[in-house]
């Protein structure tokens, strides 16, 4: 194995728990992703619900405006920019412009969190990049194996994202009404956070400073083999990461991916129904959804549909 | 100095707390007005509700009710309403029953960090003096909680990583209460880097309380839209009475400016439906009255519309119930479509610019779908279209303007107004902040209409406290009383609001601030109308 000098001190796991652990967990998490994910797409068309500014609103978006503000905006074209979402969002994943100017005190500890959790996710994409070129036999990216360059890759991603993750619970702990509001499930995840980047210095401390073990048990991941042994420590943070990567999928932490969904399907979504064709399909087959909301001006009994209902006058 | 005792805060869970009152008004946190203003003592304008009628109604929130809630008479009562709300729960979160907020609602409810960036946008938060129980996340936190251990047979997982709460009477009434303590101004939804819209919650709470309790507030329901869907306004104006009252003003018009004003009734083939809020028709003639004059004058084909619900442009569903909304946008449209229009114009009304223009607009499907266009974008094109001489040294006085939310945030109709006031009135001055960044005037999502016990009150001392902050800043070396100013307020909820604020802080006999609408500012600055077509008189 590539273990280094300081794993004799170390009793040694099975290789096969690590494997079939990690294989285990990182299936749930793609599943439990796509389950979400594949939920809110598959949930039906809503009525509109946009706020400005719209950021693919073409030459209005500085100051928020739309092609209403256009006379009979129906007969002209509708200009949207893609490039406008894009830096929209590139501007709230880099800088996070939101939590800057209407949160100050939360945005260093936030923004070194998350810019510690972007390298880590980096360093992760390079050890795959690494297993994959290896078993392709593709030369030149060798130091994806492990070394020097992932080692200090690895301090600063980890500098960061403890920094912050430590930072962000001393808020939550020390702030009483940030800690007041703050849910259960707040304190898990950094405290949880807290525990995988711990189990991660250690690793870098006493077993695997250049990755190479990382980069190793990658490698064997891809070809899912199973046997031989691995350190114990390694094995505890790549189970501890694993079970909460499965996790994640489960907690508002996806929202990673969710803001596609809050950010293009409902805040921008402002494209009109012109000539109420666009959504006529979709919203006939609303409209004949039975309905069972029981005010006394409804009286949805199950069986009477939404185009009934709103054409009735009801009772009070 | 003596610090300050330490309390705790009020907790999620406590709002089950059988308590007198969960977070009462402080009085003392509020915060305070530019001066002079600083001097009105915020207990002038305060009212606590009497020992007796607290015996009657429900005011165990914050000492303050909006919805005159009674508790229940016997256990069966309470546990009736509290299996009815459970019941709305599962609804809340069903395809059949909320498809047109589902997935809105459910990436807000499952994806706050609890961050709080949300927390400083809030007026009512912030002007409480940051009165826990009116956090943007209180409300949603509360329904999340519930949700995960009440919603779809409840899910003890979820419920102990979201957080502890009981379902009792003092859950279910002032949560009820708090779904009218937010005026939907969705400031919080813009401040989120997440995208969770802390007002949508508001918004949904308001519905399973209304579509399946039947709770909701009684000037929105009965009073507002069942009596307009009943009537054809929650004005109480029946078609007969609205047509007098529009000729009587018409006369008013034509004497004003010197030529002859007709409002053209049901005239099938018009290009224009001009559909105002009926309210103006009753508290503000001068508005119905000014876009009169600007479309004769102009020379537009229009007519406004004589048939029940059609001649009130209101749709107070918006606020609280699909049903209701839906109900009222399809008269709307029925009427346009009988009278075979080009298109609908909507008058100075914010929120009847969102309903028929925005939130019907995925309904209207085929020939329903007739265009809906805002005023402030056709009155722009009338004014560049130069068909009006325009003398702006009409207006030669200090003008701010009032972005109404569901004009500008919600639909981003930011610069017409501006344009044309930019153009008629040359000592126009912003707001800070303005735009799509604005506050809410206090009254929205039906606030200016509420008043039932002390609930006027609360919003003059808390909802609207920060747009008055605004407009005294925004006339800051102008405030003496012999310098006529006025606040312009394109949208009828929101003059409500400030005719009721402005009277309280006493800002026309102390700064002689007036308010009203866009059309009498450029009224006003006709060439062709005699001068001092507004009359500066406080109504």
């Amino acid at each position: 194995m590539l273990a280094s000098r300081h794993v004799v001190v170390l009793q040694e796991g099975p290789m096969t728990v690590a494997t079939i652990g990690c294989v285990v967990l990182l299936a749930g998490f793609v599943l439990g992703s796509l389950y979400k994910a594949v939920r809110y797409v598959r949930m039906p068309m809503h009525v509109r619900w946009e706020l400005y500014p719209v950021a693919h609103e073409k030459g209005k978006v500085s100051y928020g405006g739309s092609y209403f503000e256009e006379l009979d905006w129906w007969t002209k074209p509708r200009e949207t920019s893609l490039v406008g979402e894009v830096k929209t969002i590139a501007e709230e994943v880099f800088t996070l412009k939101a939590v800057r100017e209407h949160n100050p005190k939360l945005w260093l500890p936030s923004l070194l969190f998350h810019y510690g959790l972007y390298l880590l996710f980096l360093l992760g994409a390079a050890l795959l990049l690494g297993g994959v070129a290896d078993g392709l036999g593709v030369v030149g990216l060798g130091w994806l194996g492990g070394g020097k360059v992932l080692s200090r890759w690895g301090v600063v991603a980890l500098g960061l994202a403890t920094l912050g993750c430590c930072l962000l619970l001393l808020r939550r702990l020390g702030d009483p009404t940030l800690r007041n509001a703050s849910s259960p499930a707040d304190f898990l995840h950094l405290w949880w956070l807290l525990a995988v980047f711990a189990l991660s210095w250690a690793n870098w401390l006493v077993v695997d400073r250049e990755y190479t073990v990382a980069a190793g048990f990658v490698k064997g991941l891809l070809r899912l083999q199973v046997g031989g042994s691995v350190p114990a420590l390694f094995v505890a943070q790549v189970l501890l990461l694993g079970a909460f990567l499965a996790y994640l999928p489960w907690s508002h932490m996806t929202h990673m991916f969710a803001k596609y969904f809050t950010w293009h399907s409902v805040r921008w979504d402002d494209a009109p129904n012109i000539a109420g064709e666009a959504y006529r399909e979709k919203a006939l087959k609303l409209l004949m959804l039975p309905v069972s909301w029981s005010a006394p001006h409804i009286k949805g009994d199950g069986k009477k549909t939404w185009l009934d209902v709103v054409q009735e006058r009801g009772e009070s | 100095m003596k610090p300050e005792p330490l309390v705790p805060p009020v907790k999620v869970r406590d709002i089950a707390k059988p308590t007198p009152a969960l977070s009462p008004l402080d009085l003392q946190k509020i915060v305070p007005l530019p001066p002079p203003y600083d001097q009105i003592d915020p207990q002038t304008l305060w009212k606590e509700l009497t020992a007796e009628r607290r015996q009657e109604i429900d005011a165990s929130l914050d000492g303050v009710s909006a919805l005159s809630l009674k508790r229940p008479e016997d256990p069966q009562e309470e546990e009736r309403l509290l299996k009815g709300f459970v019941e709305g729960l599962r609804k809340l979160l069903s395809v059949e029953n909320n498809w047109t907020f589902l997935q809105p609602l459910q990436l807000t409810l499952d994806h706050c960090t609890h961050c709080q960036t949300c927390a400083d946008a809030c007026p009512i938060f912030v002007m409480s003096g940051r009165n826990e129980i009116y956090r943007p996340t209180y409300r949603a936190d509360v329904l999340r909680r519930l949700v995960a251990r009440y919603g779809n047979g409840g899910n003890p997982i979820k419920s102990a990583l979201t957080g502890p709460i009981e379902l009792n009477w003092e859950t279910l009434a002032r949560l009820a209460e708090l779904s009218y303590r937010c005026t939907l101004c969705r400031r919080c939804a813009q401040a989120c880097p997440i995208g969770v819209d802390n007002g949508l919650v508001t918004h949904e709470l308001r519905k399973l309380f209304s579509q399946e309790l039947g709770i909701a507030a009684t000037e929105c329901h009965a009073n507002g839209s069942m009596l307009q869907l009943r009537v054809g306004s929650s004005t109480g104006m029946t078609p007969a009475v609205v047509r007098d009252n529009i000729e009587f003003i018409d006369e008013e018009m034509s004497e004003k400016v010197g030529f002859t004003v007709k409002t053209p009734f049901d005239k099938v083939g018009a290009d224009v439906l001009l559909l105002h809020n009926a309210g103006e028709i009753l508290a503000w003639p001068e508005n119905p009255g000014a876009f009169a004059v600007i479309l004769e004058a102009a020379g537009i084909s229009w007519t406004m519309s004589s048939d029940l619900v059609a001649y009130d442009a209101i749709n107070y569903g918006l606020w609280y119930d699909d049903v209701q909304f839906a109900r009222v946008a399809l008269e709307h449209i029925k009427v346009a479509k009988k009278l075979k229009v080009k298109k609908i114009v909507i008058g100075e009304c914010g929120h009847a610019h969102k309903a028929l223009t925005v939130i019907a607009d995925r309904l209207l499907l085929g020939e329903d779908n007739i265009p809906r266009e805002s005023a402030l974008t056709f009155l722009e094109g009338i004014v560049n279209s130069g068909v009006l001489k325009l003398d702006p040294s009409r207006n030669d006085f200090p003008v701010t303007l009032h972005d109404p939310c569901n004009i500008v945030r919600a639909m981003g109709i930011v610069e017409p107004q501006r344009r044309i006031l930019r153009r008629i009135a040359p000592r126009f001055r912003e707001m800070t902040p303005h735009g799509v960044e604005n506050y809410c005037c206090g009254g929205g999502s039906g606030f200016a209409i509420m008043s039932p016990n002390n609930f006027a009150n609360w919003r003059m001392l808390v909802s609207g406290r920060i747009k008055m902050q605004q407009i005294l800043e925004a006339f800051k070396d102008e405030l003496d009383p012999a310098i006529p100013k006025y606040l312009c307020t394109p949208c009828s909820n929101c003059k409500g609001q400030f005719r009721d604020l402005l009277r309280a802080y006493g800002a026309w006999e102390r700064s002689r601030i007036l308010y009203g609408g866009l059309v009498e500012l450029v009224v006003n600055a006709m060439a062709d109308v005699p001068p001092g077509f507004l009359e500066w008189e406080f109504h």
